[in-house]
């Protein structure tokens, strides 16, 4: 494939590199999800990460675009229906629950007492 | 009874003082955010932050340790892969029970980055 190094072609590799991290991202966060166990979320996440190096060296645009593709599939495929989120992140169980009292409020400190100096 | 009360003003706080306490714990302004029992209370010092993501960098099985400095960049000089870096960023992303959008922990690439990054956000502990 000659004459193909144009700059829509980087574009187009650096967009599907995004894509491929992205994916990776998620799917170690969905790993961590299903394997709550140290030791078993590192041989799975060893697992997932040989299966994204198989891949690694393919040079087709086409082809990587039908693995993103394939791998997206997959990742819908196996998403952890009560995923952990962070407390305070939206989803999480601490979101929204005490938000910060507006400035105008303050305490009083010597309410009922303002006559005395 | 008069002389008790003299020494008892004397030695009683007046509430003047609490007053102006209390007036100078409104003017804090951003940091007004922080609210007395609140969790939310550990704000790390910069220093903190470094040591705790050099670390975690350093504990990377693909990282020699000897080369790691808060300048770092992750596939410049330590001959990360794109995949390392997603993972360093996930690794510090639970060191400091943060939650980062994927766009964002995308361009994470290098330690000052991400020191800078939970240095920055108000959540991180």
């Amino acid at each position: 494939m000659s004459g193909v190094s144009t700059a829509a072609y980087f574009a187009r590799r650096a967009a599907q590199k995004e894509r491929v991290r992205i994916l990776y991202r998620r799917a170690l966060k969905d790993t961590l999800n299903w394997a709550v166990h140290r030791h078993i979320f590192y041989r799975d996440a060893c697992d997932l990460r040989e299966k994204f190096n198989a891949n690694q060296d393919v040079e087709d645009v086409d082809r990587i675009d039908k693995l993103i593709a394939h791998g997206e599939a997959e990742y819908d495929k196996w998403r952890h229906p009560d995923p952990y989120i962070v407390p305070w992140a939206p989803g999480g169980s601490k979101f929204c629950r005490n938000p910060t009292p507006p400035a105008e409020i303050e305490i009083l400190y010597n309410y009922g007492h303002e006559d005395n100096p | 009874m008069a002389l008790r009360n003299a020494v008892l003003r004397h030695l009683r706080v007046p509430v003047q003082n609490l007053a102006v306490r209390g007036s100078n714990q409104s003017q804090i302004g951003f940091l007004g955010s922080i609210r007395a029992f609140s969790s939310h209370d550990d704000h790390l010092s910069k220093q903190d932050v470094v040591d705790r993501v050099l670390d975690v960098v350093k504990s990377f099985p693909k990282v020699d340790p000897a080369k790691v400095t808060p300048e770092v960049h992750f596939q410049k000089d330590l001959g990360l892969d794109s995949l390392d870096t997603v993972e360093i960023v996930m690794a510090i992303e639970e060191e400091f029970k943060l939650e980062i959008p994927d766009k964002e922990a995308d361009k994470i690439d290098s330690c000052s980055l991400a020191i800078e990054y939970v240095f920055n956000h108000p959540m991180s502990s």
